[in-house]
C-alpha cells in the first residue's frame, strides 16, 4: 500500500520558484536587461552587412572600412552586455537552485517516517538524486541557452522587419512546420526517454545482480544463464537508445524542411522586391544571410523544449515534497516548556497498524521505571521493533499515550525531545564524510576529546586509532568502509554523544559474528548505564541482565518478569531459553 | 617497472579499441560517406544563396531563379537524408560495438575460473561495463562525424579558394586561428568547471546520503543537524558554481566578440574585393556565409579529440578487466563420487599448514577463530582459489587437476552472502536444480525452513523476490538460499555461516533438517553457531592456522576450554 509523495502543480511550482526569485530581484532584472540590450545591439549587424554589399555593388570602397569597424564595434558591445547579463542570470539561477534544494532536503528530513515509508523511500531518493540533478542541469545549461536562442530569434524577426516587413512575412512560412514538428517531437520524446531510462535502470540492476552474485553464479554453474540475462537487458536498453537517436534525427530532418521552405521564400521575396525596386540587392542578401544564421538558434531552442519539459516535471516533484507537512523536527522554534522530570517511560493502550485494519500492537501498556533496563524478547513479527519506534516517538501510535518523566511525548519540542529519547535502529548507516562529521550529527558542538571519549566508551578506540587519519578519516560510501560491527559501535557512540534520558536500542546484533556480538553487548551496557533503557534482545545473554523482560508475540506482551522468574515459570520464555542454551552448555 | 606495466596496459587498451573499430568498419565507412554528403550539403547552402543573389536577384531572371531554387531544395533534401542516415548508421556502429563489449565483460566476470584481480567491487565492474563501454564506443560514431566534418571543411575551403584566393586564404587561416583562440580561453575554464562539478557532486552525495540514512537521523533526532550539514555543503557548491558561471559567461562573451570580429574582417576584405570587381556580390555573400559555416565543423574537432582521448582511457580499463589472468589455472579432470576430502599442509590467509581428512557421508563442523581462515577454506574447497602451498584432494585427486566447473557439479560451496536473484521464490530455489520434482522441492524447502518463509509471503512460492533478494529479510534470504543448495543435492556441500540471521528456535530446527536431508552425503559446516555444531557428527576447531580440537561438539564443550570459550564468546 504505497502512496507516492505528492507532485506539485505547475502553478504552485512556478510560485515556489518566484518566491525564491523574489529575494534576488535586482540582479535578475539587471541580467535580463543586459541580455535584451545585448541582443538589441546585434540588430545592427544585418543592415551593416546589407550596406557593405550595396557599397560593393556600387564599387564604393571607402565607406566599407567604416561599416566593417562598426560591425566589429557592435560585436564588442554585444559581448560586453552578454557578459554582464549571462553572469547575473547564472548567479541568480544558481542561488534559486540552492534555495530550492536546501528547502527540499530540510523538508525531506523533517517528513514523518510513516509518510516516507508510505511513499517508498526509493521515491524520495530518486527525487533527491535524479530530479535535483535534472533541474540543476536545466538551470545551468538549458535555460541560458534557451533564453539566448529565444532572444536571437525574436530580435532577428524584428531585424528582418526593419529591413523590410515583407521579409519577416516570408520567414514566418517556416513557423507552422516548426510548431508542428515540435509538437510531434514533444509528444514522443517524454515517454520515449522514460522507457529508455527504465531500460537503462533494468540493465544496471541486472549487472549489479549478476556481478554482485558472481560467487553464487559460479558455485551453481549459472554463468550461461546470467550472460543471457545480461545480454537481454543490454539489447533492450541499447535498442531504446537507438530509438531515441532515430527520433532526434527525424526531428532535425523535419526542421530541415522548414529551413528549406523559409529560405526559398525569403530568396523569392528578395527577388521580387529587387525587381520591383522596393529593396536593394544588399538588403535582399542581408535578409538571406540573416535567415541562414537563424537555423542554429531555432534548432537549439526547439531541441531544448523537451529538456525543459522534463525539468519542469522534476521541479514539480521537488516542490511537491516541500508541500507535505513536516513533523516539526527541523524547525528551531521552541513550541513548549514542558520538560520530563526523569527517565520514566509510561505507555498506555498503544495500538498501531501499518496497513489499516491490521493492528501490529493491540493496546499495549508498558511502564519502565527511570534508570532501569527492559528487554523485549520474541520471534519476528511480534511487534518489538514497532514498540521500540513508538516509545522513541519516531512513529506515532494510532491510539494510546506515551509519556517520559510525566511529560507527554507528543507535546515536546524538538530540542527537548533530543535530550529525552533516542532510538538506534536495526538499519545501520555510516554517513559519508569524516568520522567526526558523522558523530557530530549527534552532537554538533562536541570537541574532539568528547568524540574520542564516546568512541572509547563503546570500545571503538582501537580501530579508530588505527584509521589512516583518525577522526578525520573519510568513512561511508566512497570512503573507508566500516564493518558491520564498527558501524554499530558508531551508532552507539552517537547515543552517548546525544546523552538522552532514555535510550532505545533495536540493533541487529545477530548479524555480527559471535565474538563481535559480545563486544557490542558490552558497548550497549555502557550506553545504558545511568539512563533508562529499552532493548530489543536478539541474544538471551542480554535478557539475562535486564531488570525486566517483556516477551512479545502477535502484538501483545504474553509474559513479563525477571529472567529467573520467567525461566522458573516454564512458559514460552523458558522454551526460547532452552533452545538458545542448547549447544551452549557442556553436555 | 611501473612505467612498463602502464605502457603495456595502454597498448592493450589501444589494441582493444582498434579491434572494436575494425569490427565495425563497414558501418563506419557507410556512415562517414553519408555524413560527408550532409556536410557538403550544409557547405553548399551559403554558396547557393550567393549564386541565387548573383544569377537571379541581381539579374531579375525568373527562369534562373526557379532553376537555382530547385537546386537549393534538392541540396536540402540530400543533406537532410544523408545527415539522418549517416548519424543513424554511425550510432549503429557504436551500439553494435557496445553490445559485443558488454557481453564480453559479462562472460569474463562470470567465468568459472574467476579473475586474479578479485579486489574490484561489483560496482566498479558495472561501471566498466556501462560507462567505460559507452565512452569507448562513442569513439565509433565520433570518428565518422569527424571524418565528414574534415571533408566538409576541405570542400568549403576549396570553394572559397576558387572564388577568391585572398579571401579564401583569410577564411582558411582565420577560422582555425579563431578556434585556437577560443580553446585557449576555454582550457582554464574546463579546470574550473571540474572543481565546480566536484563540489556539486559532493553536495548531491551528501543529500542522497542523508536521505538514505533518514531512519538513523530520525532515531537520533538529528534532523536539524543533518539539514544544517547539507546547507553548508550546498553553500560551498553554490560559491563554486557562481564563480564558474561568471567565468563561463566571460568565455561566451569572448566567443561572441571573436566571432563578430572575424565576420567584420571577412566583410571588410570581401567587400573591398567585391567593390573593385575581383569578386561578385553573390560571391561576397557566399564567403560571409561560408565563414560562419566553417566554424561549426571546425569546432566539432575539439569534441572528437576529447572523445577519442576519453575512449582510450576507458578502453584501457576494459582491456585490463577482460585480460586479467584467471584466479585458478589448469585442471581438466572430473571428480569422483565418494566425497572424501583431504587437506595436506594447506597454507593461505589464516591457514598455517592445515592437515585434515573429512570422511565421506558425514557432517563435519569447522569452527574457526579467525574469519580469514573460514573464507580461505571456503574458497579453496570450491576452487575459487588454489592454496598458496599444500594440496587439497577430493577422492585422491588434487583439486588443481580438476576442472573448476566439473568440480562444482560435485562440490557445492555456498558463498557466505546468500545471493538471490530477481524472480519468484520458486525460481530462486529451482536455480539449484532446474526441473527438480515437486517432492524434492518440498523436501528441500522444509529442511531449510523456507516453507515458513513462503507461508508468510503473499503469493507463497510464487511471491516476487526483488533485486538481490532485498524484499526479504536477512533470515528469509538465508533460508531460501539454503533450500536452493539442498535442492541441488550435491555429493559435497560446504556451507559457511548459513544461519547468522535466523532466530535460535528456527536454527535448531534447521540443524535437525540438515541431518535428515544430508544423510549419507558429505557436508561441511563452517560456522560458530552452537546449534549447527551440535548437529555435526564431528567438529574441528581451527585456531591460529592449525587444527587444535577434533571431536563431537558435546565432548569438546565439556573437555576443551578453548573450544567452549570460542563457542560462547
Amino acid at each position: 500500500m504505497t502512496t507516492t509523495l505528492p507532485v506539485s502543480s505547475p502553478r504552485r511550482s512556478r510560485q515556489a520558484v518566484l518566491r525564491h526569485l523574489r529575494v534576488h530581484r535586482a540582479p535578475a532584472l539587471l541580467g535580463v536587461g543586459s541580455l535584451v540590450a545585448s541582443a538589441a545591439v546585434s540588430l545592427v549587424t544585418a543592415p551593416l552587412l546589407g550596406d557593405i554589399v550595396d557599397l560593393a555593388a556600387r564599387g564604393d570602397t571607402g565607406p566599407i572600412t567604416r561599416r566593417a569597424l562598426a560591425l566589429a564595434g557592435a560585436a564588442l558591445v554585444q559581448a560586453l552586455l552578454a557578459w554582464i547579463g549571462l553572469a547575473a542570470v547564472a548567479r541568480v539561477g544558481e542561488q534559486v537552485l540552492a534555495g530550492l534544494r536546501e528547502a527540499f532536503v530540510e523538508h525531506a528530513l523533517g517528513l514523518p517516517l510513516e509518510r516516507i515509508e508510505r511513499g517508498g523511500s526509493g521515491d524520495l531518493i530518486s527525487r533527491v538524486t535524479e530530479d535535483v540533478a535534472m533541474v540543476s542541469e536545466a538551470v545551468r545549461t538549458a535555460v541560458p541557452q534557451f533564453v539566448q536562442a529565444a532572444l536571437v530569434i525574436a530580435l532577428t524577426a524584428v531585424g528582418l522587419a526593419v529591413l523590410d516587413w515583407r521579409f519577416l512575412l516570408a520567414a514566418l512560412v517556416a513557423v507552422p512546420v516548426q510548431v508542428w514538428t515540435s509538437r510531434w517531437y514533444m509528444r514522443r520524446s517524454g515517454p520515449m526517454y522514460a522507457r529508455t531510462r527504465t531500460a537503462g535502470a533494468a540493465e544496471q540492476q541486472q549487472w549489479l545482480e549478476s556481478l554482485g552474485g558472481a560467487p553464487t553464479v559460479r558455485a551453481f554453474g549459472l554463468a550461461d544463464e546470467h550472460v543471457e540475462l545480461v545480454r537481454h537487458r543490454v539489447d533492450d536498453s541499447l535498442n531504446r537508445t537507438v530509438g531515441v537517436v532515430r527520433l532526434h534525427m527525424s526531428f532535425f530532418s523535419r526542421l530541415n524542411l522548414a529551413e528549406a521552405m523559409g529560405l526559398s521564400t525569403v530568396l523569392v521575396t528578395g527577388f521580387v522586391l529587387v525587381r520591383e525596386d522596393l529593396a536593394s540587392v544588399g538588403t535582399a542578401s542581408a535578409a538571406a544571410l540573416y535567415f541562414v544564421n537563424l537555423f542554429g538558434p531555432i534548432n537549439r531552442m526547439l531541441f531544448l523544449l523537451d529538456t525543459l519539459q522534463s525539468a519542469t516535471a522534476s521541479l514539480a516533484r521537488i516542490v511537491g515534497v516541500t508541500e507535505v507537512p513536516t513533523d516539526g523536527t527541523t524547525s528551531a522554534v521552541h513550541a513548549s516548556d514542558v520538560r520530563p522530570r526523569d527517565g520514566e517511560v509510561v505507555a498506555n493502550g498503544l495500538r498501531h497498524a501499518y496497513v489499516e485494519g491490521h493492528d501490529v500492537l493491540h493496546g499495549l501498556d508498558v511502564t519502565v521505571p527511570a534508570g532501569s533496563t527492559v528487554a523485549l524478547v520474541g520471534g519476528s513479527g511480534g511487534g518489538k521493533s514497532t514498540l521500540a519506534a513508538l516509545l522513541a516517538g519516531v512513529r506515532r501510535p494510532d491510539h494510546g499515550r506515551i509519556s517520559i518523566g510525566g511529560a507527554d511525548l507528543s507535546g515536546l519540542d524538538p530540542a527537548t525531545m533530543r535530550a529525552s529519547v533516542v532510538l538506534v535502529t536495526q538499519e545501520v548507516h555510516v554517513f559519508a564524510g569524516t568520522l567526526a562529521a558523522d558523530l557530530r550529527l549527534a552532537a554538533p558542538d562536541a570537541d574532539e576529546q568528547r568524540l574520542m571519549d564516546a568512541l572509547t566508551d563503546v570500545g571503538a578506540d582501537t580501530w579508530v586509532g588505527a584509521l589512516p587519519d583518525g577522526l578525520e578519516t573519510v568513512v561511508g560510501e566512497g570512503g573507508h568502509e566500516l564493518g558491520p560491527q564498527q558501524a554499530q559501535q558508531l551508532a552507539l557512540a552517537r547515543v552517548l554523544l546525544t546523552d538522552p534520558l532514555v535510550a532505545i536500542l533495536d540493533e541487529a546484533t545477530a548479524e555480527a559474528g559471535s565474538a563481535g556480538s559480545r563486544a557490542l553487548e558490552t558497548a550497549a551496557e555502557r550506553v545504558l548505564a545511568g539512563r533508562t533503557g529499552v532493548l530489543v534482545a536478539h541474544r538471551f545473554s542480554q535478557a539475562v541482565l535486564a531488570d525486566l523482560v517483556l516477551v512479545m508475540d502477535g502484538g501483545r506482551v504474553v509474559e513479563q518478569g525477571r529472567h529467573d522468574e520467567l525461566v522458573a515459570a516454564g512458559g514460552r520464555y523458558a522454551g526460547l531459553w532452552a533452545a538458545w542454551s542448547a549447544g551452549r552448555t557442556p553436555a | 617497472m611501473k612505467n612498463s606495466e602502464q605502457r603495456s596496459a595502454e597498448q592493450a587498451g589501444r589494441a582493444l579499441l582498434r579491434r572494436s573499430l575494425l569490427d565495425q568498419k563497414r558501418r563506419m565507412a557507410l556512415a562517414s560517406a553519408l555524413s560527408t554528403g550532409h556536410q557538403a550539403g550544409e557547405a553548399a547552402v551559403p554558396l547557393l544563396v550567393g549564386l541565387i543573389i548573383d544569377r537571379a536577384v541581381t539579374t531579375g531572371d525568373t527562369g534562373r531563379l526557379v532553376l537555382w531554387l530547385a537546386v537549393l531544395l534538392a541540396t536540402f533534401a540530400t543533406l537532410s537524408v544523408c545527415g539522418r542516415l549517416g548519424f543513424q548508421v554511425g550510432f549503429g556502429a557504436s551500439v553494435e560495438a557496445a553490445r559485443s563489449l558488454r557481453v564480453d565483460v559479462a562472460r569474463r566476470t562470470l567465468d568459472s575460473r574467476g579473475s586474479a584481480d578479485s579486489t574490484m567491487l561489483p560496482g566498479a565492474t558495472v561501471n566498466i561495463a556501462t560507462s567505460d563501454v559507452r565512452r569507448t564506443t562513442a569513439v565509433h560514431y565520433q570518428v565518422t562525424q569527424g571524418l565528414a566534418a574534415a571533408v566538409g571543411v576541405v570542400f568549403a575551403s576549396v570553394v572559397l579558394l576558387t572564388v577568391s584566393l585572398p579571401l579564401g586564404a583569410l577564411v582558411m587561416i582565420g577560422a582555425p586561428l579563431l578556434l585556437l583562440a577560443v580553446r585557449a580561453i576555454s582550457s582554464p575554464l574546463e579546470q574550473r568547471s571540474s572543481v565546480q562539478q566536484e563540489q556539486a557532486a559532493r553536495a548531491a552525495g551528501v543529500a542522497t546520503d542523508l536521505v538514505r540514512g533518514v531512519r538513523v537521523i530520525k532515531g537520533l533526532r538529528a534532523e536539524r543537524a543533518g539539514s544544517e550539514r547539507y546547507r553548508v555543503t550546498s553553500r560551498q557548491a553554490l560559491a563554486a558554481s557562481v564563480h564558474n558561471a561568471r567565468t563561463e559567461a566571460g568565455f561566451k562573451a569572448a566567443v561572441i566578440a571573436l566571432n563578430g570580429g572575424f565576420l567584420a574582417l571577412v566583410a571588410l576584405v570581401g567587400g573591398r574585393l567585391a567593390a573593385d570587381g575581383s569578386i561578385t556580390v553573390g560571391q561576397l555573400v557566399s564567403a560571409v556565409g561560408l565563414a560562419q559555416f566553417l566554424l561549426e565543423p571546425l569546432s566539432g574537432f575539439g569534441g572528437v579529440i576529447a572523445t577519442v582521448a576519453a575512449g582510450r582511457a576507458s578502453a584501457v580499463r576494459i582491456a585490463a578487466l577482460l585480460q586479467a589472468p584467471p584466479a585458478v589455472v589448469g585442471g581438466e579432470l572430473a571428480p569422483g563420487p565418494a566425497g572424501r576430502i583431504a587437506l595436506t599442509g594447506v597454507h593461505g590467509p589464516g591457514l598455517a599448514g592445515v592437515d585434515l581428512e573429512i570422511e565421506p557421508g558425514r557432517i563435519t563442523g569447522v569452527l574457526t577463530t579467525s574469519p580469514e581462515a573460514a573464507s580461505s577454506l571456503r574458497r579453496y574447497l570450491g576452487r575459487e582459489l588454489d592454496p598458496d602451498q599444500g594440496e587439497i584432494a577430493l577422492d585422491g585427486i588434487t583439486l588443481r587437476d580438476l576442472d573448476p566447473e566439473r568440480l562444482r557439479e560435485t562440490v557445492l560451496v555456498c558463498p557466505h552472502e546468500p545471493d538471490l536473484f530477481t524472480g519468484t521464490l520458486a525460481a530462486n530455489v529451482l536455480a539449484g536444480q532446474p526441473g527438480a520434482e515437486a517432492e524434492a522441492v518440498k523436501h528441500a524447502l522444509a529442511a531449510a525452513g523456507a516453507d515458513q518463509v513462503a507461508e508468510t509471503l503473499p503469493g507463497g512460492l510464487e511471491a516476487a523476490v526483488s533485486e538481490r533478494g532485498r524484499s526479504l529479510s536477512g533470515g528469509q534470504r538465508q533460508r531460501v538460499a539454503l533450500a536452493r543448495a539442498l535442492l541441488r543435492d550435491p555429493g559435497v556441500l560446504v556451507l559457511h555461516d548459513p544461519t547468522t540471521a535466523v532466530d535460535t528456535v528456527t536454527e535448531s530446527a534447521l540443524a535437525q533438517g540438515l541431518r535428515e536431508i544430508r544423510a549419507g552425503r558429505t557436508t561441511v559446516l563452517i560456522t560458530s553457531s552452537p546449534a549447527l555444531l551440535a548437529g555435526a557428527d564431528r567438529v574441528l576447531m581451527l585456531h591460529e592456522g592449525v587444527i587444535v580440537a577434533d571431536g563431537p561438539h558435546a565432548d569438546l564443550m565439556s573437555g576443551h576450554p578453548a573450544y567452549q570459550e570460542a563457542v560462547l564468546a
